[in-house]
């Protein structure tokens, strides 16, 4: 019996994908393809079933509210690609919001020079976060939800749960006006995501946060300043959730002690929606924003069709878990047949 | 491309104006209350049964639909309240939060032409709005002013704080420290903070009896804190011992009366707030003119009327 082994001339042609899996494929490869297929998807079914959605106030109405939930997504995006949380930033804002209006009304400061102080308490609130988390080596998790306790006591010690009224119309522009239809505050949103990606994308600062996220030991041995890159998120973070908040008030025009309630588990969601890794080292704050966009259009298309109010919970939820649960499977799947 | 875009607009805006052609179509109003809560469930049981008898007498059907959001906040209702303008419904009918915090997103709903009814708070000033609801102060007087005629106007009692957030809480919190504060031998020697949950306030009530074994009674601002301040009493054997008036009309709470753990209760009629708001709601939209204010007053629930 001989043995007769044949060697091929040509190298094999890879086996062709279905147009499925092949769309699946090209997006899995794009960072962002993922989240802007279902972007896309939910777009457009959402235009299909509900002839309010595609409306301009309909549109107006949501890129305000994804305005401050995107803020405050944005600065938690930073943190989780570093590998690390912040629950106090909802409670941050909800306190630079309220030392506005307490500086604007009560001390009787002038409205620009408040909101300047209430942008540096922010920011100061955040990095407190930030060099408490380094220098007693917390974990950020633990250490932020003590934090949120204090930052949101701190809100009902200075206003009792009462909101402040007779916040300046000066400022209120920031919140309610508009620029050729576009909400300031979506404006604002976006001249921050572009600031933002260009310094994680194009600068040695966002590719040693990428680093730390991925490695915090490896990139400690590089000689990189760990902790200082930590402690500039946690500011960063800080600043937007106060930026949120004053916006915010701007937006009511009152200083309200719940603002910021709502904004810890929304923005987590929205970052891992949009591709962000709980472990660290992926995704980026376009695509964390871009998660927000679909959460915000979910609870848009839950309200324009009348859902049982008891119902949008399991609805929004169910829909986050599936688009995360489909965006693993996808990858994982994509990643077996390479 | 542009005949696609105009086909699709077209498309899109065909169901608004076939329904703005009909007069016939139902009457569709979006209630919002402050959250999602029992309460409300019964505000919504009233706003049902008006809709209902509108359908049946006009021939012209009414539709309620009920979106409440998650959570107390301004901002969250806002945001449901902006989305409900978006569908252009025949009316708002909107429990306020906070009347100035809502004042942008009202004057929102008045550009897009949806007339707005509220209850169980005011509408902000300067606004030609019907309000239906009963007097918060008016509801903690009664409270206070029952309890401090079962201890026998005197002696240490305590007050349990819903929301501390929510003004219709704060503001019977402050009506019920006026009315205790006319009997000199009272004295508020405790306030909890529930954040209109039974089990914080069942944990509040327990702490604050612990703390004060001479305590002689309770009132709450809210309509959980009386259903936790009564099993606390309950737990700790205490029934008779320690009196309570509550507020409102939960089924818990009425409960707790028939049992005699509580005396009884100050109840706003959420099931008539809602009825009244849709039937002024409804006039507004046939362009009637409605009342600045309708009292649907407030009950003093106790085990003989229940």
């Amino acid at each position: 019996m001989s043995l007769e082994t044949t060697f091929p001339t040509t190298p094999p042609t890879p086996p062709r994908l279905p147009p499925l899996r092949r769309l699946a494929a090209r997006c899995m490869r794009n960072p962002l393809g993922g989240v802007i297929a279902a972007l896309v998807l939910i777009f457009g079914v959402s235009c299909l079933l509900s002839p309010h959605f595609l409306t301009g106030f309909n549109m107006m109405i949501m890129a305000r509210a994804l305005a401050f939930i995107g803020l405050v997504t944005i600065g938690q995006s930073i943190l989780m690609i570093l590998g690390e949380l912040d629950l106090s930033v909802g409670a941050i804002g909800g306190l630079a919001g309220i030392t506005g209006g307490m500086l604007m009304v009560q001390a009787g400061l002038n409205p620009w020079l408040s909101l300047v102080l209430c942008l540096l308490l922010g920011t100061a609130c955040g990095m407190l976060n930030g060099v408490l988390i380094t220098q007693l080596r917390l974990h950020s998790l633990v250490l932020t939800i003590g934090m949120a306790g204090v930052y949101g006591g701190a809100i009902l010690v200075a206003t009792k749960g009462v909101a402040i009224t007779g916040v300046p119309v000066d400022i209120s522009f920031l919140g309610r006006g508009l620029v050729y239809g576009v909400p300031v505050p979506f404006i604002v949103l976006l001249a921050c995501l572009g600031v933002v990606a260009f310094v994680m994308v194009r600068t040695p600062v966002g590719r040693y946060v990428y680093a730390i996220g991925s490695n915090p030991e490896a990139a400690r041995m590089l000689g990189l300043r760990v902790d200082a890159i930590r402690i500039a998120a946690f500011a960063t973070a800080g600043f937007l959730s106060a930026l949120a908040g004053i916006l915010m008030v701007a937006r009511l025009g009152t200083a309200q002690p719940s603002i910021g309630d709502t904004w810890v588990l929304a923005p987590i969601a929205a970052a891992v929606i949009g591709g962000v890794a709980t472990t660290g080292g992926l995704g980026s704050p376009v695509g964390a924003v871009l998660g927000a966009v679909i959460i915000g259009i979910i609870e848009n298309i839950i309200v324009l069709f009348g859902i049982s109010p008891y119902w949008q919970s399991v609805v929004s939820g169910g829909i986050v878990v599936l688009a995360i649960s489909f965006d693993s499977l996808a990858r994982r799947y994509l990643h077996r047949e390479a | 491309m542009k005949t696609a875009f105009l086909l699709a607009t077209a498309l899109l805006l065909a169901p608004m104006a076939a329904r703005a052609a009909d007069d016939h179509a139902p009457l569709r109003f979006v209630l919002i209350p402050k959250t999602v809560h029992p309460w409300f469930d019964k505000v919504n049981t009233g706003a049902q049964a008006a809709a209902d008898l509108l359908g049946k007498t006009t021939g012209r059907k009414v539709e309620i639909e009920y979106r409440a959001p998650e959570t107390a906040d301004v901002s969250s209702q806002n945001d449901i309240i902006e989305r409900a303008i978006a569908t252009h419904p025949d009316g708002l009918i909107l429990d306020l939060l906070d009347e100035k915090g809502n004042h942008a997103t009202m004057l929102e709903a008045v550009d897009e032409k949806v007339p707005m009814t509220v209850f169980d708070s005011l509408p902000p000033e300067g606004m030609d709005i019907t309000a239906v609801g009963a007097d918060f102060c008016e509801q903690g007087t009664i409270a206070a002013q029952r309890l401090a005629g079962l201890i026998g106007e005197k002696g240490e009692v305590a007050i349990m704080i819903g929301v501390p957030t929510a003004p219709n809480h704060t503001r019977r919190a402050e009506c019920e420290r006026a009315t205790f504060a006319k009997y000199p031998q009272i004295k508020v020697v405790a306030t909890g903070i529930d954040n209109d949950s039974i089990e914080t306030a069942q944990k509040q009530a327990s702490a604050i009896m612990q703390a004060h074994p001479d305590l002689a009674g309770w009132v709450a601002c809210d309509a959980a804190g009386p259903v936790g301040i009564g099993q606390a009493i309950r737990e700790s054997g205490r029934t008779g011992k320690v009196r309570e008036v509550g507020l409102d009309n939960l089924n818990d709470m009425i409960q707790l009366i028939r049992d005699g753990v509580a005396d009884s209760s100050a109840s706003s009629r959420p099931e008539m707030q809602g009825y009244w708001a849709v039937i002024a709601a409804w006039q507004r939209a046939l362009g009637q003119k409605t009342p600045k204010y309708i009292d649907t007053g407030i009950d003093v629930l106790t085990r003989k009327n229940i």
